[in-house]
């Protein structure tokens, strides 16, 4: 009932409200999450494991040595899982609900344990979370995928991995990261597990990380999470790609596509046109690259922008839009982000990106450019989704 | 400018947001250290709604509960770029009502 009160203003009853933060829009389109953790727990990990491990690893082997962001977050007690833990299926799909998402890639939350000194501990821990999937999470529903977990600082044991299950077609992607390694991905020790990879036609995850034994470089000198986390990703993403494209990884394998997750993007047209110059310019050494002695090639099969073009794509998380709207437009054509992004929360962390902004910049991304970005770039990536 | 009546000083919990329609207005209302403070619902970074969010540095800031935004409750301010800003809105205590006008 409306009433006047003594100074005059028109007073109403207002009520309390829900409100929902995911845009109605997202709710009508499909949306596809190429980049959400999943950390079940060391019990369940656990009982996977294969014997001696099962009966030595009383705990995760992996502990002290990371560096906590709560002090950078100011928020104790929740670690970089700042939106929580999913570690069973019912979890995972009551978040895709709340979110508005369609189908998930669940990325291993244990990621860790390519930080581990003892390589066949990774591999064990890989093939206990890999199985935990198939016995218990895909079965529960067609809309999570996942990646595969191998440890991939040993080749070897990485392409094992990949042909003991990779047959399983809710596994869309390889799972590895940047800077968990000393070497690039794209070096040519690293081809066993490419060529396990081309058997089942699995596509490349890169996605950051970097603990302990394995810092990267980057991080020398560094006092701070912004420094880790939001800087030195973006130097080892653009250090793994070009490894990737001059080190031929693209030419012996032409069908291999690559997705890399937080290692940010908006660089991409420096690194495009930079390459193509120095390639132009000083591409002699090519020749001496283990994969082109092999064949005998003394050049890449096309400019190194044109690899990036059919290869290689990058998650969108997280997502920096400046106030200039002509500057968002022209950045996002300058990286071709209507063919080379795919949408990611990386939930449950920090950083995380609900979809909103797909839609709520519709002067920037109009009707086709959202469904690229958020489902059909995916679809055209994944060869299983 | 309307005034509205959003409930009884005991409908909201101390140290928690409550989200209102005021008109066209979403309004996140927060009573910290019994105290009202009210602003905008959207967070100006990626349009979280900030009545989910924490209060915290003694109950003076909220942060969005998204990425951690921290905002002056009593200025809507960002606390580390003063040229963030979330709207605030007046909101008082008449007896036993909490009036916000927005």
């Amino acid at each position: 009932m409306n009433e006047q009160n003594q100074t005059g203003f028109e007073r109403e009853n207002a009520e309390a409200v829900t409100i929902d933060p995911i845009n109605p829009k997202i709710r009508q389109m499909e949306v596809i999450d190429t980049d959400f953790h999943f950390t079940p727990s060391w019990k369940t990990i656990r009982s996977y494991l294969e014997e001696p491990f099962q009966s030595l690893l009383f705990h995760y082997p992996v502990g002290s040595l990371e560096y906590n962001p709560e002090p950078a977050n100011e928020k104790p007690g929740v670690g970089q899982d700042t939106h929580g833990v999913a570690a069973t299926a019912a979890d995972v799909l009551k978040i895709l609900d709340q979110f508005g998402t369609d189908t998930v890639i669940l990325n291993p939350g244990y990621n860790r344990p390519q930080s581990i000194f003892n390589e066949p501990m990774i591999a064990a821990i890989a093939s206990a979370h890999n199985d935990y999937l198939i016995a218990e999470v895909f079965p529960v529903s067609p809309r999570i995928k996942a990646s595969l977990m191998i440890c991939h600082r040993d080749p070897f044991m990485g392409a094992e991995e990949i042909r003991r299950v990779g047959h399983h077609k809710q596994f869309v992607t390889v799972y590895t990261s940047f800077s968990s390694l000393y070497e690039p991905i794209g070096n040519a020790k690293f081809d066993p597990i490419l060529d396990a990879m081309q058997e089942f036609g699995l596509t490349l995850t890169c996605h950051s990380e970097g603990f302990f034994p394995h810092f990267t470089p980057l991080w020398n000198g560094a006092r701070t999470w912004i420094e880790l986390f939001g800087n030195a990703p973006i130097g080892n993403c653009m250090a793994h790609l070009a490894a990737m494209i001059v080190q031929g990884m693209f030419d012996k394998y032409p069908k291999q596509k690559v997705i890399f997750q937080e290692g940010g993007y908006w660089w991409l047209p420096d690194f495009m046109l930079r390459m193509d110059d120095f390639y132009l310019g000083s591409g002699g050494d090519i020749a001496l690259v283990e994969r082109k002695l092999a064949t005998k090639e003394s050049k890449l099969h096309k400019l190194p922008s044109q690899y990036v073009l059919d290869h290689v794509r990058f998650s969108t998380q997280p997502i920096t839009i400046p106030k200039n709207r002509k500057h968002f437009a022209w950045m996002l054509e300058m990286c071709h982000a209507k063919d080379l992004f795919c949408f990611s929360s990386d939930w449950p962390h920090q950083t995380l990106d609900p979809a909103n902004w797909v839609v709520e910049n519709t002067d920037c991304i109009d009707d086709d450019f959202q469904k690229a970005l958020l489902s059909g770039n995916a679809r055209k990536l994944y060869n299983r989704l | 400018m309307k005034e509205y009546v959003i409930g009884k000083v005991g409908d909201i919990p101390e140290g928690k947001g409550r989200a209102f329609q005021a008109g066209r207005a979403t309004v996140a209302v927060f009573k910290s250290n019994g105290k009202f403070y009210a602003m905008a619902n959207r967070c100006v970074h990626k349009g979280a709604s900030m009545c989910d969010g924490d209060l915290t540095n003694g109950g003076t800031v909220v942060r969005c509960p998204w990425h951690n935004w921290a905002f002056d409750l009593t200025t809507g301010v960002h606390c580390y770029d003063d040229s963030e800003k979330i709207r605030t809105y007046e909101v008082k205590t008449e007896g036993d009502q909490v009036i916000l006008t927005a």
